[in-house]
């Protein structure tokens, strides 16, 4: 079954019940975070390096249509062909279009977050063809037709003896607790579909506009098979994969490793420029790439907004939140999860089918922390929050917000007033006293409902998601007047 | 541009509407655009300097880092003097693995460095089919980074694409000339003459997708050795 974003509280709830989750969760945060920690010390001006990241991007998004013509312009002159897609659906009919030309029935996938995000797989499957995963960890959940739970490790949320059993049910080999055993069977397995391909799917890191090349980084082989091997090379693309110079390869290929899976770089870069020039040559003989908006230009629209589209997907933010490391990736509902995702999500979908994500964060900021690009995750956050409560977001569906308006609005005044000055102060302390044995337990307001909610919207919403201290009994400044201050102990202080 | 007539007219349409929307929903940013620097305090015209460190090294000093770094990725690594030393190295590192079949790149130096003899077979510039029931492939690079302890493969110079990664072990020999200190210094100069595929390979293929825990060799080779000659 796969969860919805649209449901995250319960999903979230749910995930918290799960105690195996937990501990992969924990295996994660405890390896990844501090990988990254040892290998961002290996470069000598780390915050420098991600500033110059930060404009890089900044810098090609705000000039995207210049620069995406010149990626096509230079890879076209090199033999690559283009096709653009406006949405997911366009992108999956494009493809299965090439598919199907070919007469392909045979097709290895690398991992790819794009055909992800636009269920490619279930909509080549739709017309019988059957595209085979092949990194480990796509693969071990395409087995177990489940969805992607980290961007750069999918099946984060299994154990061995779950990967073991899936085995045993779906491959037929005998049971073991041998992690080498497990991944030379998917080597073995996963060798004949390579060598019966005749198409291969990817995904890109970068597309570089001054020479149309396209890079893309992995550890396992697979992609170097998928786009080495096939006649045909499928790449998909958002179109905000851009970065304009071969030169700043220099320093995404610094930042994305490092920040992703703590290496220093990764196993293999594929670093393609065109097709191959004669038939001799290794190599396929066509090279596609599918370049998909989906959503992506609309995020141009607002200088908050487009620090989305800067994000080279490395997941370390993801591995440093507090939130995705309770709740896992599953309970995002979306195959983009953790803080990235609350932000990407909703912008892809449309914010009303994503309400709770951006509400899926403490705004503890370590997403801000670790983001290679500088990407200001909590600003977006916030900007989205307040989308969803101006009603400007999510186009004309009711929003309970709206209605809470002058209850608010009233429950703010009375607030301003009370702190106002000590006498008004000292008022709206006894009248916040006497009001809140309405809802006063053990000391804390915990979620409020029933009537009081009905009378006071804004303290029902703000109440179900987090208890606040009552007022006491007697206020500092009660007690001090009544004696407090002659106390010796404080005399003595006081006397010095 | 896709083949059919009526794909033809829709690809046309899609590239205008994406193109079109990236300009509308620029022009609706810009008016924000010069508040929100300020707020964060960045340059509107972004101005990051940021220039890796780079030492003088001898191509002796930079072959030591280099198999330093590649064995701390799990690489084997051996500098030898001159190209006799390496022929024997090479033979050596044949006799251990005791392979049934050797792939071999299209490089004249690794022809005059692999030794012919009945006992193997070795296949130069084999099709893909037959690389599958190879033991080893051997194959030079064109530059490596020692920073990295980084291969780089330059496909329009040797045909070595497949045969560095589909056999189980990949054997590549190098010259101490060609490694450079840095990754910005090696972009440099692959992007002077830009090959169609730029490979960079740094220690063998590898996994840590179930539970996290490190598997050697899953797509590509589980063994990679390295020979720096160094003359």
């Amino acid at each position: 079954m796969h969860l919805t974003s649209e449901t995250f509280d319960q999903n979230a709830r749910d995930a918290l019940r799960d105690p195996v989750l937990h501990g992969a969760l924990r295996n994660l945060a405890d390896n990844f975070v501090e990988r990254r920690r040892a290998a961002i010390a290996s470069v000598d001006d780390w915050e420098g390096l991600r500033e110059k990241a930060r404009v890089i991007k900044e810098q090609t998004l705000c000039h995207l249509d210049r620069y995406l013509l010149q990626f096509v312009e230079n890879a076209e002159k090199a033999g690559v062909k283009f096709h653009w897609a406006r949405d997911g659906k366009e992108a999956c009919g494009i493809v299965l279009n090439l598919l199907k030309k070919r007469g392909a029935k045979h097709v290895v996938k690398s991992k790819s977050m794009a055909t992800e995000e636009i269920h490619l797989n279930a909509a080549l499957e739709a017309e019988g063809i059957e595209p085979v995963e092949t990194d480990l960890g796509e693969w071990i959940i395409q087995l177990a037709g489940e969805t992607p739970s980290h961007i750069v490790v999918p099946a984060i949320h299994k154990t061995k003896a779950q990967i073991a059993d899936l085995f045993v049910d779906k491959v037929g080999i005998e049971k073991t607790d041998d992690v080498d055993v497990l991944t030379r069977t998917a080597r073995n397995i996963l060798r004949q579909r390579f060598a019966e391909a005749e198409v291969g799917i990817s995904g890109v890191n970068f597309g570089v506009a001054e020479t149309g090349t396209i890079v893309i980084l992995e550890n396992e082989g697979n992609i170097r098979l998928t786009t080495g091997l096939p006649k045909t090379h499928i790449a998909v693309m958002g179109i905000e994969k851009i970065i304009p110079k071969f030169a700043d390869l220099d320093v995404f290929l610094k930042l994305l490793p490092r920040s992703g899976t703590g290496q220093r770089l990764t196993a293999y870069q594929s670093i393609i420029t065109g097709v191959k020039r004669n038939v001799t040559d290794e190599g396929p003989d066509e090279i596609h790439i599918v370049l998909m908006d989906n959503g992506r230009s609309r995020m141009l629209a607002h200088p908050v907004t487009r620090q989305s589209l800067a994000c080279i997907r490395c997941g370390a933010c993801l591995n440093a939140c507090p939130v995705y490391q309770q709740v896992g990736g599953h309970a995002y509902g979306s195959v983009y999860p953790g803080p990235i995702g609350a932000v990407i999500t909703p912008q892809l979908i449309g914010i009303s089918k994503a309400k709770q994500l951006p509400y899926a964060s403490s705004l503890c900021g370590a997403c801000r922390e670790v983001c290679p690009v500088k990407i200001d995750i909590p600003e977006l956050l916030l900007h989205l929050r307040a989308e969803i409560t101006d009603g400007t977001a999510g186009g004309a569906e009711s929003n309970p917000q709206r209605k809470r308006k002058f209850t608010e609005s009233l429950a703010f005044r009375m607030y301003g007033f009370a702190w106002s000055g000590p006498v008004s102060y000292g008022l709206g302390i006894k009248a916040a006293r006497l009001m809140q044995k309405l809802v006063v337990r053990d000391g804390r307001i915990g979620k409020v409902s029933g009537f009081v909610a009905k009378l006071l919207p804004p303290l029902g919403a703000w109440t179900a998601w987090r208890d606040a201290p009552a007022v006491a009994e007697r206020s500092f400044r009660e007690q001090w007047r009544d004696g407090l201050g002659n106390n010796s102990q404080w005399s003595v202080v006081s006397g010095q | 541009m896709t083949e059919v007539n009526g794909q033809t007219v829709k690809q046309d349409e899609a590239r205008k509407a994406i193109l079109s929307s990236i300009r509308a929903h620029l022009a609706t940013s810009a008016p924000f655009d010069a508040d929100w620097r300020e707020h964060h305090g960045y340059a509107s015209e972004g101005v990051a300097v940021w220039e890796p460190i780079r030492m003088a090294m001898s191509s002796a000093a930079l072959a030591h880092v280099f198999c330093a770094n590649l064995e701390s990725v799990g690489g084997h690594c051996t500098v030898v003097a001159d190209e006799t030393e390496a022929a024997k190295q090479v033979g050596k590192i044949i006799d251990q693995l005791d392979p049934r079949r050797i792939a071999i790149s299209n490089s004249e130096l690794i022809g005059r460095l692999v030794e012919r003899n009945a006992a193997v077979e070795i296949v130069e510039n084999a099709h893909a089919e037959y690389l599958f029931d190879c033991d080893l492939g051997v194959t030079s690079a064109q530059w490596a980074i020692a920073e990295t302890g980084t291969l780089v493969l330059e496909s329009d110079r040797e045909s070595h694409r497949l045969t560095s990664l589909v056999p189980p072990v990949h054997l590549c020999v190098l010259r101490a000339a060609d490694i450079r200190q840095t990754l910005g210094e090696i972009l440099e100069l692959a992007s002077r003459d830009l090959s169609r595929t730029v490979t960079f390979i740094t220690g063998a293929s590898r996994t840590s997708d179930i539970e996290l825990t490190l598997a050697i060799g899953v797509h590509g080779p589980g063994e990679l050795h390295v020979i720096v000659i160094a003359d």
